[in-house]
């Protein structure tokens, strides 16, 4: 019955095609306000996670007092070896992070750069370029580059030489991979033995460094092993100067990181209330456009209520007016949305996902921006008085 | 004052079949407006009965209550004092989601045409098909009643490329298509030229005469008062006079200038 009606709120949104694609262009610009802070936000919190979802492992071991990345604490590296006897571990890899100083070659200033190092015999990252250039990585002072580290640290291609903590590091390759908060202006990827020529002694004030600790410890673990259990066995057999988390899960070491730098910045709650301007603002455009359409129909609305319509179902011509704006304003804001992401994560290297999930979740947010102000506009219907058409 | 109704032959004659034989039937009604030190009278003991198949014309000077009147018979408003029948329910004391149910045995038909400028004309009309639940037959049946006021080549036009005469035949078709056995009109000439307007009582009178239908019409356009059976004059919230055509085309013909006329 509901689809032989006659579809009025359609046919009344439609009909003025300059209003209609102005009305269009209000909720989508909300809805690209809302796509836009909500997707910084993500992509400062996805970021974080980069790096920890190329790692190739199931579990990773880190020093009981090491937060978050951005916290250097190394563990004895003896944990690793140690975390092999037992059932179920297939390898075991150190990983090896330090933060340095990078000249530019061609401006000649310095921008700190994280620097990732592991065994070259270690499948440790799941990056094509590392396994690529793995003997190039072999010889002395030489590092692969972050495709998308920010412009500030100079040209990125094969073949640059620059130095690094003060001595010369020759770039042999590149990869991608992206910044964060604790990689500063980008990553370089070395073996471990370069590591060690680069950061064993540089001077009293830094830390020395050794093969005898560890940043990360990644964890492979048999084909067919439950991981949760084995991390259990592992915490509670080893000592406890070392955490032990899955990868992944809820409780895993990239929830964890995410959880830290929810809690502990702004970030949340900046973009949240950033969002929530972006859908107030929705609701006063829509709002104004219901209106709008029921104060122009005014006489009409009311003739419908003389003729023996209801209060309820002029309320369901505005709340379907509601949401076919919700979906035709949301379609062009996704779209132009999605441009804004790509441009954004060029510029600024940060990870702007755009999952299902936080589409579907924006658009339920739209959804209820328009439901609301159309909860609101039509009051103004059924504030009608047929009465009133009569000698206007 | 006495209620002039009292003295009308046409009245005493319905009397006592007027709960059953007449449209509306209405005693002692009395209405105001407004609440506590602002209460204001509008209209003061109406006696008036609509017998089926009558076309009566109402009359009267601006804020004399016509409208008000025709308001509170379509249930638009509900009445607080005396007795109101349509179409022989009593409105009195009824809800708002009954006096809505009444309203879908009512036609209105406005000055404004009040169409959506968004819908057809077929739309328009199929709009008020709809509220009876007939989905099935709804552009036949539109059709067929734009048909007969003369827009079968309409059908699909918004009211943007129609002329005045043709939105507001719309309008009748919208009022009519349900078949009402009352229809109320307000003005519906005041927008119209003379050739226009003339057709749109045509059609009006041709309903009363061969489907029974009562009509009600408040009009100040002196071009169409020959169409009614009945003209009854409203003067201050009053029924001032109540008489037929003849009488009254006696009574107003200029050419028997009287000197009642220049009594003021």
């Amino acid at each position: 019955m509901f689809f032989k009606r006659t579809p009025l709120a359609l046919l009344n949104l439609i009909h003025d095609r300059r209003k209609f694609l102005t009305s269009m262009a209000g909720v989508g610009f909300a809805v690209v306000l809302m796509f836009l802070f909500t997707g910084f936000m993500n992509a400062l919190f996805d970021s974080q996670l980069q790096l920890l979802e190329r790692l190739n492992g199931e579990i990773v071991m880190v020093d009981r007092l090491k937060t978050n990345m951005f916290v250097p604490r190394a563990f004895a590296r003896r944990r690793l070896y140690q975390a092999r006897s037992f059932e179920g571990v297939e390898a075991a890899f150190p990983i090896y992070i330090s933060d340095a100083n990078w000249k530019n070659p061609e401006t000649r200033r310095t921008r700190p750069v994280r620097v990732l190092a592991f065994n070259l015999a270690d499948p440790v990252l799941l990056l094509p370029e590392v396994t690529t250039h793995l003997s190039q990585l072999q010889l002395p002072d030489t590092a692969l580059i972050d495709l998308r580290a920010r412009e500030e640290v100079g040209p990125k291609q094969a073949g640059v030489v620059s130095e690094l903590a003060k001595r010369q590091l020759r770039i042999v390759g590149t990869f991608s991979l992206g910044t964060d908060f604790a990689s500063g202006n980008g990553n370089l990827i070395m073996s471990d033995q370069n590591f060690l020529r680069f950061f064993a002694n540089r001077g009293p004030n830094e830390d020395e460094r050794s093969f005898a600790t560890a940043d990360v410890g990644l964890i492979k673990v048999k084909p067919g092993t439950d991981v949760n259990r084995l991390v259990q066995t592992l915490q509670t057999r080893l000592p406890s100067d070392v955490l032990i988390l899955p990868k992944d899960g809820p409780n895993g070491f990239v929830e964890r990181e995410r959880t830290y730098w929810q809690e502990n910045t702004t970030i949340g709650f900046v973009f949240t209330l950033l969002t929530a301007m972006g859908f107030v603002v929705g609701i006063i455009l829509v709002y104004q456009i219901l209106y709008t359409d029921v104060a122009d129909h005014w006489s009409e609305y009311a003739t419908l209520k003389a003729m023996g319509y209801n209060n309820l179902f002029l309320l369901s011509v505005v709340l379907q007016e509601a949401v076919i704006l919700s979906v035709l304003g949301f379609i062009p804001g996704f779209l132009v949305s999605a441009l804004i992401y790509n441009a954004a994560a060029g510029t600024t290297g940060l990870l702007f996902k755009m999952t299902a999930g936080r589409i579907i979740g924006l658009y339920v947010a739209t959804f209820f921006m328009c439901l609301i102000s159309g909860a609101i506009a039509v009051r103004k219907v059924q504030a009608t008085d047929p009465a009133e058409v009569f000698g206007l | 004052m006495k209620p002039a109704s009292s003295t009308a032959p046409v009245d005493a004659f319905l009397e006592e079949s007027a709960a059953t034989a007449s449209a509306v039937s209405i005693r002692g009604l009395d209405y105001f407006f407004g609440q506590g030190e602002l209460r204001k009278q509008v209209l003061y003991d109406i006696n008036l009965t609509l017998p089926k198949g009558q076309i009566v014309i109402m009359t009267g000077p601006s804020g004399s209550g016509k409208t008000t009147l025709l308001t509170l018979i379509g249930a638009l408003r509900s009445i607080h004092e005396g007795s109101l029948q349509v179409l022989g329910q009593e409105l009195r004391g009824l809800g708002n989601s009954k006096l809505v149910e009444v309203r879908r045995n009512i036609g209105f038909i406005f000055q404004a045409h009040n169409l959506f400028e968004s819908l057809t004309a077929s739309q328009n009309v199929e709009m008020a098909v709809e509220l009876v639940g007939n989905f099935k037959n709804k552009r036949q049946q539109a059709a067929a009643m734009l048909g007969q006021l003369g827009l079968g080549e309409r059908v699909s036009y918004k009211p943007a490329s129609l002329s005045g005469g043709q939105k507001q035949r719309v309008a009748i078709a919208r009022a009519l298509v349900n078949e009402p056995q009352l229809i109320l009109a307000d003005e519906p000439t005041a927008a119209l030229d003379k050739k226009s307007g003339r057709d749109v009582v045509t059609i009006m009178q041709h309903l009363a005469k061969n489907e029974g239908r009562t009509i009600l019409m408040v009009t100040h356009d002196n071009r169409i008062l020959d169409v009614a059976d009945r003209i009854i004059n409203l003067v201050d919230g009053r029924l001032e006079s109540d008489e037929t055509l003849s009488h009254f085309q006696e009574t107003h013909d200029p050419k028997k200038l009287d000197g009642q006329m220049f009594i003021l």
